[in-house]
């Protein structure tokens, strides 16, 4: 839930951070403390998202009845989803289930773990490379850019990158579609899926990893290239150039180590993003992820089947704020 | 002498002014085409007027749709309602967290309290939380992703708020006002908020820009306006299966939110108040 809604570069990279920590407290004891109040946000918004799912009007039961049910067969499928059992319980066993991996079941009877376990490699490698490409990318462009600022290079790659931030990714995608997939016929717009339910061909990821990493290039090649300004004003870099260095030992060992939190930062919440963007970007290609899953879901009334899709990418997103947490806590030597 | 000085001096100063109105100028021209648009549509959104996925020419000039309505006609119905509802989040959100972001400034544990839960927002993307909202209120359509665009908004816009209050709420003049007896509700809409315009302004700018995203995506996904509504998300998932018989069916549509997105973005990093922009760009 970052990206476009959050309005500002520092907005964007200002996660919840790691307290300063005193110098008393060893490096094992500051790690079990962000790895803590990671977990603890993550259960606050599990609770959050089962009370949403608790408060719907109509539970699973009705929502998957057929026509010409009778009341006690109602009865008897809510019985078997365990819906007559007081909310407090349900939700004890729910949240003690999901560190074993136990999502509980979905409205239609089937255990939600296994509905996933099939989508959910799919999506996590779209994410996954996705995620890699924007790091890449976005560290090359904002490296060059800042190379020279206020340069040409600069101008064209902070405007083009201001300009692409804020397109969804469902119009990446149709753009991307009628040029390599229609127009040129350089790739396949559909994926078609092999017997064990994962994408027959790396070519049919190409486009989806582009559409999902597209706009969260044009934000975290700002938010590298501002970090990088930010870290050039600090007295350290200075007293290096006047020290005579070359250029690229000053920007390899005095900028872009300052600059690696921030940029951390910013990438891990591109994360939350990317998962999001993978739903939508999923339904254009027909991939065979989660993203299919919940649209079901969402259409069954499906309320077990989305908090589990929740928790997965909340667990996903936390671990890899958590790494952004320690790459922070590293490049500043434990000084945070 | 002086007089000709000082008029080069402001004519100077007015200058960046002349930017900020050129960058503001596309989208303003892009909205106001978007809601005249429904009067300038030659054809009714929702009769067939050629055959479905028909190529442009004739009757229609962008060709048909799916069920062979005038693409024209419904790109220009189709942005309204996507840009009154982004409007509407942008105001409520922005109203919300220069109240919020004021009161965190004075009362710091009320800011801590936003502070937490835009932590745990963090961890719920966009599209997730429009769904979940969509499924806890069936009916809710459109009023739903307007809750859902405005509940997970406001913790990010309070930030950028309290930010730019902070200073303010430190000043000595509302310490003056503290200690005189004023009530916090006085302190917040006439002490703050008055100083934090050009923030505000901003905030408008960069959330209609996130609502614009937000309410597309729902609109994509179907969870907000139904068929046979002309939204131009709706159309672009609505099409995508005659792309190759009637590109523009799905072009189209794709063109006037990406141009939307793009030239409110535009207008919105323009409106960011000078010492601000250098946490945006920081160049």
């Amino acid at each position: 839930m970052a990206g476009p809604l959050s309005g500002t570069v520092s907005e964007r990279v200002a996660g919840p951070r790691p307290r300063p920590a005193g110098p008393a407290l060893s490096g094992t004891l500051r790690l079990a403390g962000l790895l803590a109040r990671r977990a603890l946000l993550l259960a606050v918004l599990l609770v959050t998202v089962f009370v949403a799912v608790e408060l719907l009007p109509g539970d699973a039961a009705n929502a998957t009845s057929e026509r010409g049910e009778s009341a006690a067969d109602l009865a008897r499928r809510r019985e078997l989803l365990g819906l007559d059992r007081p909310v407090l319980t349900r939700f004890w066993e729910w949240m003690t289930g999901l560190p074993t991996g136990d999502f509980g079941t979905s409205a239609r009877g089937e255990p939600i773990a296994d509905i996933l376990s099939k989508p959910l490699p799919n999506t996590l490698l779209l994410g996954g490379l996705a995620l890699l490409v924007t790091l890449a990318v976005s560290i090359a462009l904002g490296c060059w850019a800042a190379l020279k600022p206020g340069g040409a290079t600069d101008r064209a790659v902070s405007a083009t990158a201001t300009g692409i931030l804020a397109l969804p990714e469902f119009v990446v995608a149709v753009a991307l579609v009628l040029v390599f997939a229609l127009w040129t016929d350089l790739l396949p717009a559909v994926t078609l899926t092999d017997a064990d339910g994962s994408p027959a061909s790396w070519r049919m990821l190409i486009l989806p990893v582009l559409a999902l990493a597209i706009p969260q290039i044009g934000w975290n090649v700002r938010i590298v290239r501002a970090a990088l300004a930010d870290e050039a004003k600090a007295p350290h870099v200075e007293s290096a150039v006047i020290d005579g260095l070359p250029r690229h030992r000053v920007f390899t060992h005095h900028l872009l180590p300052g600059a690696l939190p921030t940029i951390a930062a910013g990438i891990a919440t591109s994360t939350g993003m990317l998962l999001g963007g993978a739903v939508v970007v999923e339904t254009i290609f027909n991939y065979p992820g989660i993203g299919s899953v919940l649209a079901g879901a969402v259409t069954d009334r499906d309320g077990p089947l989305v908090a589990g899709v929740v928790a997965v990418t909340g667990a996903v997103i936390t671990g890899v704020l958590l790494l952004a947490d320690l790459v922070r806590s590293w490049a500043s030597g434990g000084r945070t | 002498m002086t007089a000709p000085l000082t008029l080069a001096k402001r004519a100077a100063r007015r200058l960046p002014r002349r930017g900020v109105v050129l960058r503001v100028l596309p989208a303003l021209l892009l909205v106001a085409l978007a809601f005249a648009g429904p009067w300038l549509a030659p054809h009714a959104i929702d009769t067939p007027v050629t055959a479905p996925y028909a190529e442009p020419g004739g009757e229609a000039a962008l060709g048909g749709d799916q069920l062979g309505r005038d693409v024209l006609s419904r790109l220009l119905a189709g942005g309204r309602e996507l840009i009154a509802t982004s409007l509407l989040v942008a105001a409520l959100v922005t109203g919300a967290a220069a109240f919020l972001g004021a009161l965190g400034a004075l009362r710091p544990a009320v800011g801590r309290v936003v502070e937490r839960c835009a932590d745990v927002l963090m961890l719920l993307p966009a599209v997730l939380g429009i769904l979940l909202i969509a499924l806890s209120w069936p009916g809710g359509g459109r009023f739903a992703v307007i809750a859902a665009a405005v509940v997970m908004g406001v913790p990010y816009a309070v930030r950028l708020v309290a930010g730019a209050a902070a200073p303010v709420a430190a000043s000595g003049y509302i310490e003056a006002a503290a200690v005189g007896g004023e009530r916090l509700w006085h302190l917040v809409v006439r002490e703050v908020l008055p100083n934090l315009r050009a923030t505000l302004l901003a905030l408008f700018g960069l959330r209609f820009v996130a609502a614009v995203y937000i309410v597309a995506t729902a609109g994509f996904l179907q969870v907000g306006p139904q068929p046979p509504a002309a939204d131009w998300a709706l159309m672009i998932r609505e099409n995508s299966g005659g792309i190759v018989l009637n590109p523009w069916a799905v072009l189209a549509p794709s063109l006037a939110i990406g141009l939307l997105a793009m030239s409110v973005n535009l207008a919105a990093s323009a409106l960011v108040p000078r010492s601000g922009r250098r946490e945006v760009t920081a160049l």
